[in-house]
């Protein structure tokens, strides 16, 4: 791929914090930035709200100088008294990887019965998800999870770069942030699709905890269509096989499939775990030639560019993301409508149940006028 | 007097800056001029010699207790007047040395009034220029001019041609090398040739000789405890010609292979 070596010259989520969330994902209860203490802070802060201790060594000038071993030894202990976790995760940072730190060694000297993964990371990478890969890695030697499930979590993750170098934010060297097209006048437009009998498929094909806010749509159209008398239009598909991903994430499939089992909403095809956004593509692809390659529109929520357009071609493509950088590779890909749902992150952290989302909101809304 | 000399040796670790260093700048108190000595080498024994062997709190020292550093508690007055400073840095494998240094190098540019009116102001940094720490002195803009320090042994000219291209990266002037003789056979025509080959010139050969191991033992200079001293008298002339000194040229390091014609 030629698009491989342009360098991308906008900020992007840094490995630092991918390390955070997978340290999360693996049910830790504490995770130690071991850093300044300004570093990651937006993420940090977010991740307390999912439940998850963050704190930090708090590195300053001095601790630039003479290294951090004595800081981290003690908020190790800190912590053990405080919050009595099962797990603990220490998290690198630039500052204290490029000046040398060694994390084992006081993690060692602290000597605490709990066992302990720690990520040596920075935020020089180009592919964020060597955060993703360095926590894995650790977790394996500590014994968290098996071989099987870390070669798992590994091919996702090229994956997952794959698909951001192809269409993603990754896929142009500046990409300029958009809210995508007005979320009424696309809801007006399934109305209308609805309404003329046309048959659509929602595509939630969702990334982990996103999933609680992206699942609203799938809930919204079908209730529209229901209200149309048009149910049997709709064909649902979603990422939410709760036997995949690491435990948290297998988690948030549970609570997700239950609310949509409580709204009477059927699923038709599970296409992948909740962490196979990257490769669920191939699954839904297949799918549609075999089973609904004549259906008129698709909408298509989480990660919309995972998925081939080979057999969506034919379609009116309607699809929701969370990134407003994401606008302009969609519409390239031939997508009609994008639309982006704003702090989509913050809303769906700590939560275990479906969020409304705004699109979700509005087509409720105009539904009810329209009828 | 009024001079403002800020100058700054480099060289090879081990071939004896410090020393140099110290030397220098207790000849020139003799001579009456206000002189500031800073060490910047995390073993902080840069001015050892001109306190009578006694340690000095470092910069980083006072700073890794969280003081609130003032002047007072880092300039320290020595032999004739000579104040000394000693930066300091994080035990050897821990930490970060140059930041260490760019740290010190700042804080003390805030606290320090001395700072300004010294006539001669030496810089002694360590080994060789790894990183950007160890040109914070010069980057900062506290320094003018450099001095290299070399032998005629191939490792320390080495460093010495590598310190060159560095200085001209930065942009700073090389004011001349000084030979610190290891006594190895044709030293004095190899260092001649190789200050001439980079654009400079030769500006003093320190002969080897124990009695600046012996003070240096005892925790003096040679310019206080063998005054008379043959040695002396060239630390004498060195540091005159540095005072006086007033060009300087922009180096150009040698290529490898020249460097090693050189030394055969
Ligand atoms: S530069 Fe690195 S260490 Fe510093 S705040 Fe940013 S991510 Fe953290």
């Amino acid at each position: 791929m030629d698009n491989k070596n342009i360098s991308i010259i906008h900020p992007r989520p840094s490995s630092i914090v991918a390390a955070l969330y997978t340290l999360r994902d693996l049910n830790v209860d504490v995770a130690i930035l071991h850093g300044p203490p300004g570093c990651s802070f937006k993420h940090a802060r977010l991740l307390e709200e999912d439940g998850i201790h963050v704190v930090t060594t708090a590195l300053d000038e001095s601790g630039f100088v003479f290294g951090g071993h004595d800081a981290l030894v003690n908020i190790l202990h800190k912590v053990n008294d405080m919050f009595h976790p099962k797990l603990i995760g220490v998290v690198g940072t630039c500052a204290s990887m490029i000046i040398g730190e060694e994390m084992r060694e006081p993690v060692m000297e602290a000597n605490l019965d709990v066992p302990v993964i720690e990520v040596e990371v920075h935020a020089g990478y180009r592919n964020n998800t060597k955060g993703v890969l360095f926590a894995l890695e650790s977790a394996l030697d500590a014994g968290i999870i098996d071989r099987e499930e870390f070669s798992r979590q590994q091919h996702l993750l090229e994956e997952a770069t794959n698909v951001e170098l192809r269409h993603g934010a990754a896929s142009k060297e500046y990409l300029a942030p958009s809210r995508g097209d007005v979320k009424y006048k696309v809801a007006q437009r399934i109305i209308e699709l609805l309404k003329e009998g046309k048959r659509g498929i929602t595509i939630m094909n969702a990334k982990k905890e996103t999933g609680y806010m992206f699942a609203d749509i799938t809930l919204a159209v079908n209730e529209v269509a229901e209200k149309l008398g048009k149910a049997d239009n709709i064909i649902n598909m979603s990422n939410t096989d709760v036997g995949l991903g690491l435990p948290r994430v297998r988690h948030h499939a549970e609570c997700i499939m239950k609310d949509f089992e409580e709204k009477g909403l059927n699923v038709h095809e599970i296409i992948g775990g909740l962490d196979e956004y990257p490769v669920a593509g191939a699954t839904i692809d297949k799918l549609i030639e075999e089973k609904y390659s004549d259906y008129d529109f698709a909408v298509i929520s989480g990660v919309p560019h995972a998925i081939p357009m080979d057999h969506l071609a034919g379609m009116e493509i309607i699809s929701v993301t969370n990134g407003p950088r994401q606008v302009l590779p969609l519409k390239e890909l031939g997508h009609e409508h994008v639309l982006v749902e704003i702090d989509l992150h913050p809303k769906t952290l700590g939560v275990n149940h479906i969020v409304e989302s705004e699109f979700g909101a509005t087509l409720r809304e105009v539904a009810k006028e329209s009828l | 007097m009024n001079v403002h000399k800020r100058i700054a040796i480099y060289g090879k670790g081990g071939i004896g800056k410090s020393s140099t260093a110290s030397n220098v700048a207790a000849a020139c108190a003799d001579e009456g001029y206000k002189v500031m000595i800073i060490g910047c080498d995390p073993k902080s024994d840069s001015s050892i010699t001109l306190l009578g062997g006694k340690r000095i709190p470092t910069i980083l020292d006072l700073l890794r207790d969280g003081v609130d550093v003032k002047e007072e508690d880092v300039v320290f007055k020595g032999y004739k007047g000579v104040q000394c400073v000693e930066v300091g840095g994080p035990e050897p494998g821990i930490g970060c040395a140059g930041r260490g240094i760019i740290v010190a190098i700042q804080t003390l540019k805030k606290i320090s009034r001395s700072l300004n009116e010294m006539d001669l102001i030496i810089y002694d940094v360590p080994g060789d220029i790894v990183c950007g720490g160890f040109v914070a002195p010069i980057r900062k803009g506290l320094v003018k001019e450099a001095y290299v320090l070399t032998s005629g042994e191939y490792m320390p000219l080495y460093a010495a041609n590598n310190i060159c291209r560095g200085l001209a990266k930065i942009n700073t002037p090389l004011s001349g090398i000084i030979c610190n003789s290891r006594s190895v056979s044709r030293e004095e025509e190899i260092v001649t040739k190789f200050a001439a080959e980079i654009g400079s010139e030769l500006m003093a050969f320190i002969p080897k000789e124990q009695i600046v191991q012996d003070c240096e033992r005892d925790g003096f200079s040679v310019m206080e405890k063998a005054p008379d001293s043959n040695v002396a008298q060239v630390y004498r002339k060195l540091a005159r010609t540095i005072m006086e000194r007033d060009s300087s040229v922009m180096p150009e390091a040698l290529d490898d292979d020249r460097l090693r014609e050189l030394t055969k």
